[in-house]
């Protein structure tokens, strides 16, 4: 008996019934069920030109498509870069036992939870970090898995919507800002948001609430910012919701004296009412004069980045009065395409994707090609799992990433343009839609723009989860409606592309920085960094180093700069001893090369690249071999297995990593690994196949003593879990912490007597250690 | 029109070819695997790597035009190298025997499944032929051999081997078959000293060449060893006689009652093309006839048999003490061909043996696989007794039990064909377990085997091209990917119309016809004739 699918009737008309409509079906399928069930699929084949062939094909091949169904809530575990070095791991083992999983299942047997690993959620300051559906946890320990879970149930049907507050204008007396980037909302901007209303209503104040994107400072999320009409503004960092109205009572009166008199007593009574013992709104303010932050934020040039945390992202007004699309207005009335051309030639910027080729060479060769047809593809495809940059840009200044976009389609005579942008970035995609809407109501896109007589209709299009679609040819198949195989270039897409016409295609953060060279000039731009490095570069500063967030600087600044003056050095006093630039292409820098100048060719001599933009800071305690494990188990899983160094070769190097790391490793393993590193990126089709190496042939460099310490069966920073043992040493009080909280019971409870570890029962978790007071776990 | 050079050599193509097109056009052959001419290029293998000379870096040279100017080298240590290494890593995950582990076990090198599936399709004369082609004494050797091949059989994990030494028997006994001498007589005479298993099966294969052999033994009759130190129920005289009377009327010459002194011996490698010695262990003498040796036996080349005497070959116990005349008797198979090369004035290389896939024990989870070729039966005892071979009944029950380990692209798998020239090291990235093999054996001509399989989309994208509606695709991307059929459907809607060009075009065995197998012949300029069977 077949289903009746008049759900899946409604999706095709909606969608389209060809082939390049089928990515969208399938995502409008899976919102339907939770997964994609195969009786749905059969009658799609059956009611449009698509095959079976290719139906299967894609849903099989895009990481966001499900081919069983879900649990009632999605547990997922980041385990991106900077979530990895902070013990992720250990939390999604966790996860398992909390639910039970056994080997090869991720559903637990109630069908409630299904939990899934994903390579990166954006949130890298807070890692590790767990979201369970739409609720973010950061800084989760595996012992709180428990803890997670409940505040989770607690929350289920609590979610109210969300009330706006729009003041009047002539009366405001100032505003407050709250970052809505995901790190912040990630962080639990949202409930600081609703706390701001009604602390505002409640008090009859006339302030105006803004929204602005990121800020970068995301190791201080969530960031509310209070700026007063007369006065300097303050910066509160980590606010917390029972914050929020001392912070506001600071700095603007209730209007009237009884208001005043009522608000007073009412915060009194509530006071007494909740017994709430709380230290002041002292410890979270941050002058932006105060050294931390002034290091943070004065040591960086935004141009992609102009104006954060100040812009609201969707307030095209304002974005125009802060020369927004001034550069767009200066193009139509003064230039010609060849002169834009020019212009973005004299700059000097180079594609800020990772390859650093000459943007404006890229241009030329697009206008050159005399077909009718082009297209324009922004790829915000960001798959790097420490990277977040275009999902900021995207998320916070939508305008921007517009804007230079207009700018190349007219330069290059490309009247079509698409932004592909991860699915798994919902907020950038629903900011990109409603910019979009405002862009054309406001005639910045469609026809006739701005009376120009120019054209140019800009889609979305949302990736499903394939990190190799960030290399161009594999996101022209992508859109296509095929598997995001990569094909060999020539001929490049600036020739052939999407459907065969020429197509350019510029990563998010290149399009944000153009309308800066237009406005300003090319020789503002080149002035920054050095020939051939000009301008600045977005990185996202993650991992070890004591303020993590999203940077722009200056090319050529040195590693040590970023890590030391912008990062604050390494966190908890541990010791510096890498950084891995450029995700899972990039490789590892150490230390004493700290000095090193970013830019592409001094990273790439130093086997990182620029790559998208990843900068993870590693210190003493990060084992280097499994690191390159780490990464080779990303290039590896998002291989698209077209061709056979990339498919077989990044499996065997894994295969010999995941041996050395489980103290497997063998005489011989080291020198295979290195040779097979070597073909694997001299005989890959694509980017990924030819840099995914990269992470191993840098640690091999310079950490290969870590590697033959492996080998000898010792991981020097007992980070490899098949190579330690956990014992109690003589520090041990006996004060049982540990026992309480071994999940497999493999401490005895022996009050104030030293505990001991039964290794057979032990799991190795970490999580007595975690809990020990006096430092007397052992790990070895 | 394009100019380019190609290993130096210039070459004009025209306007769109390929870089391995031209090289094809100027005669060198490009590796490839995932290359097909119906297609447009994929670029998945990557055998096809060439050099820039210019550059000096490697590109696929199916998918990149050739253009003018272009300096291209085809073949050196490096790209020797990578494809070597492509190989390598495409073997690690190809999960298949190509010669079953039988036939590879056997010192003759019998192709014991296709006499199995000759065998159960009751062709009884046809599948004495495949044994014979490698054993010349059957019958002798289905009763005293002490059968390796069944010690290597896949079926010895599931339950017991395949009773494969009394199937030689049965065919041997049963089974009636013309020698088939070359039509076309030579000049060149051969002498064979030692009518032992080793001697009878040289001068047997010698002849079929059509050349003229004498062979002499110091015993009256022939068959040395077989003949004395047999009991006469495990070996009954007249099964000796009546295999040996197969060889002799041949037209191999019986000099019988004459021990070859060293003089007589020297005389012989001036009066004879060229001397077999298969004297067996003999009576201990240090240097028989004077040929370089060790205190074990006579010193040869391991691949042709030829001793430190240019026109002196030696083979059998002569050589080692082995008391395992399926060996002697296989020696006597490739001492034939070895002669056939010297006679031709070739380079001896000996019989050639071509790269074997291997991929170890059948674990549980695949005997239900295999048993998909096969019965469940268990192994079969003669009902006659320890001493009676098999019926023609039990021995069609018995053969049925073979599991068809063997693959059917054996004579046209490209990769076996590539690894075997590159000399590949199947076993160089055994870095983690293998994956279980499966076999889809629903479609009434052809079979797929998914674990074979290179991914090389040949398949997937020709049920595109001609409209199949299922067809195959692949199913997960990445090391998992496999190829398969969309929705679970059956490979017999899968492959309809394109299934015989599906599994003629498969570079690998992963999807082929249900053939039987055949058996090869190679000439002295190393080509080779190879003769069919249909079930």
């Amino acid at each position: 008996m077949t289903k009746n699918f008049q759900n899946i009737d409604r999706i095709i008309t909606e969608k389209g019934s060809e082939k390049k409509n089928l990515i969208p079906i399938l995502q409008a399928i899976q919102h339907e069920y939770n997964y994609l069930p195969e009786e749905a699929l059969k009658y799609l084949a059956g009611k449009t030109t698509i095959t079976p062939a290719e139906i299967v094909g894609v849903a099989g091949f895009y990481k966001q498509f499900r081919m069983q169904p879900a649990g009632k809530h999605l547990v997922k575990v980041c385990i991106g870069t900077a979530c990895h070095v902070k013990g992720a791991g250990l939390v999604n083992d966790a996860f398992r036992r909390y639910f039970n999983l056994p080997h090869g299942t991720d559903t637990d047997k109630t069908g409630k939870y299904t939990l899934e690993k994903v390579s990166c959620l954006g949130c890298c300051t807070l890692a590790p970090v767990v979201q369970v559906d739409d609720i973010t946890y950061g800084h989760v320990a595996p012992d709180q898995v428990d803890q997670v879970i409940a505040d989770f149930e607690s929350h289920q049907g609590q979610i109210g919507t969300r009330k706006f507050r729009k003041a009047d204008g002539s009366e405001i007396k100032g505003e407050i800002r709250i970052g809505l980037g995901s790190c912040c909302v990630a962080s639990g901007s949202g409930e600081i948001e609703q706390e701001v209303e009604k602390v505002v209503s409640q008090s009859g104040l006339r302030v105006k609430l803004k929204h602005v994107g990121c800020v970068g400072m995301c190791h201080q999320v969530p960031l509310v910012e209070v700026v007063p009409n007369e006065g300097e503004p303050t910066l509160y960092a980590k606010v917390k919701p029972e914050d929020v109205k001392s912070i506001v009572e600071k700095h603007f009166d209730p209007p009237g004296f009884f208001s005043k008199i009522r608000n007073k007593l009412f915060h009194f009574a509530e006071e007494i009412q909740t017994d709430r013992n709380w230290d002041g709104v002292q410890r979270y303010e941050i002058s932006m004069r105060e050294k931390p932050v002034a290091s943070f934020l004065g040591n960086q040039v935004p141009i992609a980045t102009e104006f954060r945390g100040i812009i609201n992202p969707l307030d095209l007004e304002e974005y125009q009065r802060r020369g927004g699309f001034s550069a767009v207005m200066k193009m139509f009335q003064s230039l010609t395409p060849d002169e834009v051309i020019e212009e973005v030639k004299k700059s000097g910027i180079r594609g800020r994707g990772g390859a650093g080729f000459p943007t404006g060479v890229k241009w030329e060769l697009v206008k050159q090609e005399k077909e009718n047809k082009k297209y324009l593809i922004c790829n915000g495809d960001e798959g790097d799992p420490g990277a977040f940059m275009d999902r900021m840009l995207l998320e916070s200044y939508p305008y921007r990433v517009i804007e230079g976009m207009i700018i190349a389609a007219y330069a290059t005579g490309i009247h079509e343009g698409f932004l592909y942008i991860r699915a798994e970035y919902p907020l950038a995609v629903n900011r990109i839609r409603k910019a979009l809407e405002i862009c054309r109501a406001h005639h910045f896109i469609g026809e006739n723009i701005q009376g120009s007589g120019f054209d140019l209709d800009l889609k979305i299009y949302e990736g499903a989860g394939a990190f190799v679609c960030g290399e161009e040819t594999a996101l022209i198949a992508s859109i296509e409606g095929s598997r995001g195989f990569p094909r060999i270039r020539p001929p490049f897409p600036a020739q052939k592309g999407l459907w065969g016409c020429p197509t350019l295609v510029n990563n998010t953060e290149t399009m944000a920085q153009i309308s800066y060279i237009i406005r300003e000039g090319s020789g503002k731009f080149n002035g920054i960094g050095s020939d051939g490095n000009t301008g600045t570069k977005v990185f996202a500063l993650a991992g070890k180093v004591a303020r993590g967030g999203l940077i722009e600087v200056p090319m050529g600044i040195t590693i040590r700069e970023v890590v030391e003056v912008i990062g604050g050095g390494i966190a908890n006093g541990r010791k510096f001893k890498a950084v891995q630039i450029g995700g899972p292409s990039g490789g590892c820098i150490p230390a004493e090369h700290a000095d090193t100048p970013i830019n592409y060719e001094s990273l790439q001599a130093m086997g990182a690249m620029m790559g998208s933009g990843g900068l993870v800071v590693l210190d003493d305690t990060d084992c280097m071999v499994d690191m390159a494990r780490f990464f080779l188990t990303f290039t590896q899983d998002e291989s698209c297995g077209k061709c056979t160094f990339c498919r077989i070769g990044t499996r065997r190097m894994l295969d010999i990593l995941e041996n050395i790391t489980s103290g497997k490793g063998k005489p011989g393993d080291i020198e295979e690994l290195e040779k097979l590193a070597e073909w694997t990126k001299k005989g890959s089709l694509c980017g990924l196949g030819k840099t995914a190496p990269n992470p191993v042939i840098s640690t091999l460099k310079y950490f290969r003593d870590e590697y033959v310490a492996h080998i000898n069966g010792v991981c020097p920073t007992g980070k490899c879990i098949d190579m330690i043992t956990y014992s109690v040493n003589d520090n041990c009080i006996g004060c049982t912490l540990c026992a309480q909280k071994c999940p497999v019971d493999a401490i005895p409870f022996t009050p104030h007597e030293k505990h001991s570890i039964n290794t057979d029962l032990c799991i190795k978790c970490d999580s007595c250690r975690a809990a020990c007071p006096v430092d007397g776990i052992d790990v070895r | 029109m394009r100019i380019l050079k190609i290993n130096n050599t210039e070459i004009q193509v025209e306007e769109g070819t390929s870089v391995m097109q031209a090289a094809q056009m100027s005669g060198i052959h490009v590796p490839n695997l995932c290359w097909h001419d119906e297609l447009d290029h994929f670029t998945s293998c990557m055998l096809c790597l060439v050099k820039d000379q210019k550059t000096g870096k490697l590109f696929p040279s199916c998918s990149v035009q050739a253009t003018d100017g272009m300096e291209i080298v085809t073949d050196d240590d490096e790209i020797h190298e990578a494809r070597k290494t492509a190989l390598e890593l495409l073997l690690s995950e190809h999960v298949g025997d190509c010669e079953a582990p039988c036939h590879i076990a056997c010192p003759a090198h019998m192709n014991i499944p296709l006499m199995n599936r000759l065998i159960a399709a009751g062709k009884f004369d046809q599948a004495l032929e495949v044994v014979r082609h490698d054993i010349a004494l059957p019958s002798v050797l289905g009763r005293i051999c002490p059968a390796p091949c069944e010690g290597a059989c896949h079926r010895k994990s599931l339950d017991e081997p395949v009773s494969v030494c009394l199937l030689k028997r049965f065919v041997g006994d049963s089974g009636q078959m013309a020698a088939k001498v070359s039509a076309q007589p030579t000049k060149w005479n051969i002498a064979v000293i030692g009518a032992g298993p080793a001697g009878l099966a040289a001068a047997y294969h010698i002849r079929l060449r059509g050349i003229h052999v004498t062979l002499f033994d110091q015993a009256a009759q022939p068959g040395g060893m077989l003949r004395t130190a047999i009991a006469e129920e495990v070996l009954p005289q007249h099964v000796l006689d009546d295999e040996i009377e197969f060889i002799l009327k041949t037209g191999v010459k019986f000099l019988g009652g004459k021990s070859i002194d060293p003089e007589e011996f020297a005389t012989m490698q001036k009066s004879y093309d060229a001397v077999v010695v298969a004297t067996g262990t003999g009576a201990g003498e240090q240097q028989p006839f004077g040929l370089k040796a060790t205190p074990k036996g006579i010193l040869v080349d391991r691949n042709s048999y030829q001793t430190d005497v240019e026109n002196v070959f030696a083979i059998g116990n002569a050589l080692r003490s082995s008391r395992l005349a399926v060996r002697s008797v296989g020696q006597g198979k490739e001492v034939a061909f070895s002669i056939w090369q010297y006679l031709n004035g070739k380079t001896l290389t000996g019989e050639p043996r071509m790269f074997n896939s291997r991929f170890g024990k059948l674990v549980s989870d695949e005997y239900s696989e295999y048993l998909k070729e096969s019965v469940p039966a268990k192994r079969i005892v003669p009902g006659g007794g320890g001493r009676e071979g098999f019926s023609a009944d039990e021995a069609i029950a018995e053969a049925k039990r073979c599991l068809h380990c063997d693959c059917r692209a054996i004579d046209n798998c490209k990769l076996r064909v590539y690894a075997d020239e590159y000399e590949a090291d199947q076993k160089r990235f055994k870095t983690s377990d293998r994956r279980k093999m499966t076999k889809l054996n629903t479609h009434s001509f052809l079979i797929y085997e998914p674990q074979k399989c290179i991914k090389c989309g040949i398949c997937v994208r020709l049920t595109e091209k001609y409209g199949e509606r299922f067809g195959f695709t692949y199913i997960g991307r990445g090391f998992d990917v496999v190829v398969g059929v969309p929705f679970h459907e059956e490979l017999s809607n899968a492959l309809t119309e394109t299934a015989i060009r599906v599994a003629k075009s498969c570079p690998t065995g992963a999807i082929e016809l249900k053939e039987n197998g055949s058996i090869g012949n190679v000439n002295a300029d190393g080509e080779e004739t190879r003769t069919k069977y249909e079930s």
